[in-house]
């Protein structure tokens, strides 16, 4: 294959610098060794920042994210639900703190109105009772897999060509330039050449791999961040602590649930990141803080992403800054790559536009970065990924002779079908993974007890599924969802697992295979 | 002899109270009554009806390279010799054959027949498209079983909007084994503008001589030349035998039923089945919890049951507990992390701290440290108190709270839980005996 710029890396900065290149008129290809968000874009929480969260530590990042917030609002509000954020303090946090943020937010021109308590409260009943201070600023909840999808979509609808399940294997590299990359088709263990003019390195926590591969040195550390999922929407506004960076200061409504997060956890490696029993005490504990309820919660699942973050001199843990990191790779002697990393998934069109200006500079484009002007278009690919759709679409179509698939978020056949379709078209294989990552099946409180099985036996009916593809996609699809349970199993959770383990293992005997 | 429950007004005494309707608690109670003792029995079985109607004895020690076996005899006896602690090294092998005879003779004569070989396991469809090894095979389910033996021509039907139970799955993943079978997808008379379909209301549906009627056309031109027709269990509460058998003559090939997920028709059929024989005995049966025990003056046991607007005041000589883990609420969770009894607050055999309770592999082949926590027991299944002896001369425990056994991976639950109860009562009984 041959194109003028390969992206390596499908999270949200590597979909938009793709949509960025191609408004351009500028040819790309993008890769990912697995999927659209499958990392750090995947795993978070949702939280487009008003900015006021970095305004002690980070003024650039503050404004960029205040800008960014306001923009994407306006040109992509079906991936938002524009809800609004309170900052409240409780007895504990610290008063100097309290005192420096409103003149810290106006000095970097954030908008915050400060609350009395009572104000707090009623606005947001599940806060704890003894407010110190509080303030509201614009925070908004974003849906990311919607947003990286529909970048995805209008790149591709620009001229650009997505390509998941493609890893890359090494770059062929001739007098400072690179020439060529290996990849690999992991699900047919093809191995294949892209050539290109420019390549972009957008693989967050993986960026220093990548570089290195071309022989470039990047130093990083990563920070493991782990989140908790509540069974039912506990809170109307993003809620944040308003304290030095700790754990579970954040609390984002999204659909039907609420989520908390995060730990901050330094990690050596990169192979299996999950969340463990004991940051999912700190969570609750800690959260419970802020707000009570979150003590006695149900809770369906807890996830871990990982933060990708540069490291500089005397930077450690949440002091590194969560700047985005772009570089030129002149002084590694490699003249056409860039590296895009680190940031915010609030920040991320900024990055892609930044990178896609190098790119763009080195290829002699000179037409103009359009994502600040021109709205993101809504794809049909983005949307069953939307908490809440599904119910939507279902209880309008009462007499349709439609099967739910997925009782606990009502994902139906019918739904099932468009989504194989647009996986078809794009040439993927319609998998339990991937359907489960392009909707909400699983995601409920069932966490694919039962879905995962009616999932595979129709596509086995459909003839979507063969041999024994499906036995191994359920047993991969029960295995990720438990990534998720299995830090939170306490008490009443022991129910549903065991219930489960009756029907997997007693039953059908799927531990024997 | 039977002795029979006296009620004075709202107080209720028996020879032995049984907590807990499941399968240990069905055994305990059938037992019991078998010996003539009076008998009381609290639960509301609600894990019953997940059952696939057929019974296990054992088939697999778990362990990093699992070990099966086709005789679960042979294999129990390599359990023991490796697990002298498991509950099935407390019972001897005809202890075990004894009670699943008169468990399966009192389920005979309640309408459902089991089929088993001596010496061993045989295997069903499951409709995750694997073979399940079992012991015994109710009469629904025999027909599969044989023809999948001997390797004759079978069609799975499937119907459209019953989810989880897919024909073609089924047999596209029992292909490379089982080139003979096939599938097929029809559409349920009647529900044919229907999203969702249940099994029991189907199952209702074909109660209606018309509706059958109409399902026997719909498969018609499909089942011409095989073998075996292998259904979704959907064949009747009550009349299973009798609708399989007019659907079997009219087809002209044997009819059998493939279990399906929750809540199912051969858990509903098992637990029918055995209310329905238990009201033939003198067994009082309270379909209800029980919030706590506390022993009496007389050296027996105390509890409350509300039946009606009523609250009565059971009094039994003898208990069984048989409350089962954590589905069955016989185990819990302290605020503290620790696995907990929830009657009598006995010793449980801990799991370890929280984060070693599951292996991260769901399907980890040695299974789940917890699942080996519950409770310990002298030979004759007494509880032991935390100072070791027995807790209580007059309490025994039958079935999946017992420590030292993961039944979900070995395929020994309905195994566990007859023998258990059976060597429980048979001891009771004969110290009421001596007494």
């Amino acid at each position: 294959m041959e194109t003028e710029v390969l992206i390596i890396g499908g999270g949200a900065t590597g979909t938009g610098i793709a949509r960025d290149l191609a408004l351009r008129g500028i040819d790309c290809i993008l890769i990912d060794r697995k999927d659209i968000n499958a990392g750090a874009s995947g795993a978070n929480h949702g939280l487009l920042h008003s900015g006021a969260r970095y305004v002690f530590k980070d003024g650039r990042t503050a404004m960029e994210c205040h800008r960014e917030n306001r923009l994407l609002k306006k040109l992509a509000p079906h991936c938002i639900e524009d809800t609004g954020g309170l900052f409240v303090a409780v007895a504990q946090d610290d008063d100097n703190y309290i005192a420096d943020f409103p003149a810290l937010c106006s000095k970097f021109g954030i908008p915050v109105t400060a609350l009395s308590p009572d104000e707090a409260l009623e606005k947001e009943p599940c806060l704890a009772t003894h407010l110190k201070a509080a303030f509201e600023v614009e925070d908004a909840v974003v849906d990311p897999f919607m947003l990286s999808l529909d970048n995805a979509a209008d790149a591709q609808a620009n001229g650009a060509t997505i390509l998941r399940n493609v890893r890359l294997a090494g770059f062929e590299i001739e007098k400072g330039r690179i020439r060529v990359a290996r990849v690999e088709d992991v699900r047919r263990g093809k191995t294949f050449s892209i050539k290109a003019l420019e390549f972009v390195n957008a693989t967050g926590a993986w960026a220093d791999q990548v570089a290195a591969m071309a022989g470039a040195d990047i130093t990083m550390s990563y920070s493991k961040g782990s989140l908790l999922v509540t069974q039912n929407r506990i809170n109307d506004r993003v809620v944040n602590r308003l304290r030095q960076a700790s754990d579970a200061d954040i609390l984002v409504p999204g659909g039907t649930v609420s989520i908390i997060g995060t730990t901050s956890v330094e990690i050596d490696n990169l192979d299996d990141i999950r969340p463990t029993t004991g940051e999912v005490d700190a969570i609750i504990r800690e959260g419970a803080d802020m707000v009570p309820g979150l003590g006695d919660a149900r809770y369906i699942r807890a996830y871990a992403g990982v933060r990708p973050l540069v490291r500089t001199p005397g930077g450690k843990g949440r002091n590194i800054s969560r700047n985005y990191t772009l570089k030129a790779h002149r002084e590694d002697d490699i003249d056409n790559l860039v590296t895009i990393t680190g940031g915010k998934l609030t920040t991320f069109r900024l990055m892609a536009e930044k990178t896609s200006d190098i790119v763009a500079g080195r290829l002699k484009n000179t037409n103009p970065c359009l994502t600040a002007q021109q709205p993101l278009p809504p794809s049909p690919k983005g949307e069953w990924t939307e908490p809440g759709k599904a119910p939507r679409v279902w209880m309008k179509n009462p007499e349709r002779r439609d099967t739910l698939i997925c009782e606990c978020e009502m994902v139906s056949e019918y739904m099932v079908d468009e989504i194989v379709r647009s996986l078809k078209q794009e040439g993927a294989l319609p998998t339990l993974e991937e359907v489960g990552r392009r909707s909400r099946i699983g995601k409920g409180p069932c966490q694919g007890t039962f879905c995962s099985f009616r999932l595979a036996a129709y596509l086995y009916r459909q003839g979507e599924l063969f041999g024994d593809q499906g036995m191994d996609q359920v047993r991969a699809f029960v295995n990720e969802r438990w990534k998720g349970f299995r830090p939170l199993v306490r008490d009443k959770e022991l129910m549903r697992v065991e219930l489960q383990e009756a029907f997997l293992c007693a039953l059908f005997g799927m531990e024997e295979l | 002899m039977t002795a029979t429950v006296k009620q004075d007004g709202t107080r209720v005494d028996c020879q032995v109270a049984v907590i807990g309707a499941g399968m240990a608690g069905m055994a305990a109670a059938i037992f019991a009554a078998d010996h003539g003792l009076s008998v009381v029995q609290v639960g509301k079985a609600s894990e019953t009806s997940f059952s696939s109607g057929c019974l296990d004895l054992f088939s697999c020690i778990p362990g990093r390279k699992p070990d099966k076996f086709e005789d679960p005899f042979k294999g129990i006896d390599a359990l023991i010799s490796r697990q002298p602690d498991h509950p099935y090294a407390r019972v001897s092998r005809d202890e075990i054959v004894q009670g699943f005879e008169m468990f399966t003779g009192f389920m005979n004569r309640a309408g459902i027949q089991y089929h088993c070989t001596s010496r061993t396991n045989q295997h069903i469809i499951t409709p995750a498209g694997t073979l399940k090894s079992t012991w015994c095979v109710p009469s629904a389910m025999i027909a599969g079983t044989r023809a999948l033996a001997e390797r004759k021509q079978i069609l799975i039907v499937d119907i459209r909007g019953l989810k989880g139970f897919g024909a073609r799955q089924m047999a596209q993943s029992l292909r490379a084994t089982h080139p003979c079978l096939s599938s097929v997808t029809v559409e349920f008379p009647g529900r044919e503008k229907a999203g969702d379909l249940m099994c029991e209301r189907l199952t209702w549906d074909l109660e209606t001589p018309d509706v059958l009627s109409r399902f026997i056309k719909v498969l018609r031109p499909h089942t011409g030349g095989y073998d075996a027709v292998g259904l979704p269990a959907i064949l009747g509460v009550y009349r299973f035998e009798e609708l399989r058998d007019k659907i079997a003559r009219a087809l002209g090939t044997e009819v059998f039923e493939i279990p399906t997920l929750a809540p199912s028709v051969t858990g509903m059929r098992t637990k029918e089945a055995f209310l329905g024989q238990l009201s033939q005995t003198s067994v009082r049966h309270f379909p209800v919890s029980v919030a706590s025990v506390r022993t009496d003056e007389a050296g027996g046991f105390r509890f409350d049951v509300s039946e009606g607007m009523n609250t009565l005041d059971i009094h039994a000589e003898h208990l069984v507990l048989a409350t089962g883990r954590f589905m069955g609420r016989g185990l819990g969770v302290n605020p503290d992390g620790t696995v907990e009894e929830r009657l009598f607050d006995l010793p449980v055999v801990q799991p370890g701290h929280r984060s070693d309770w599951f292996k991260k592999d769901f399907f980890n082949a040695e299974g789940h440290p917890i699942n080996r926590s519950g409770i310990n027991t002298d030979k004759v299944f007494r509880p032991l108190g935390a100072d070791g002896n027995i807790y209580h001369p007059n309490l025994y425990a039958a079935g999946s709270i017992l420590a030292h056994q993961d039944w979900k991976r070995e395929k020994s639950g309905s195994g566990i839980s007859i023998a258990t109860a059976y060597k429980a009562v048979s001891h009771l009984a004969k110290s009421l005996e001596t007494s």
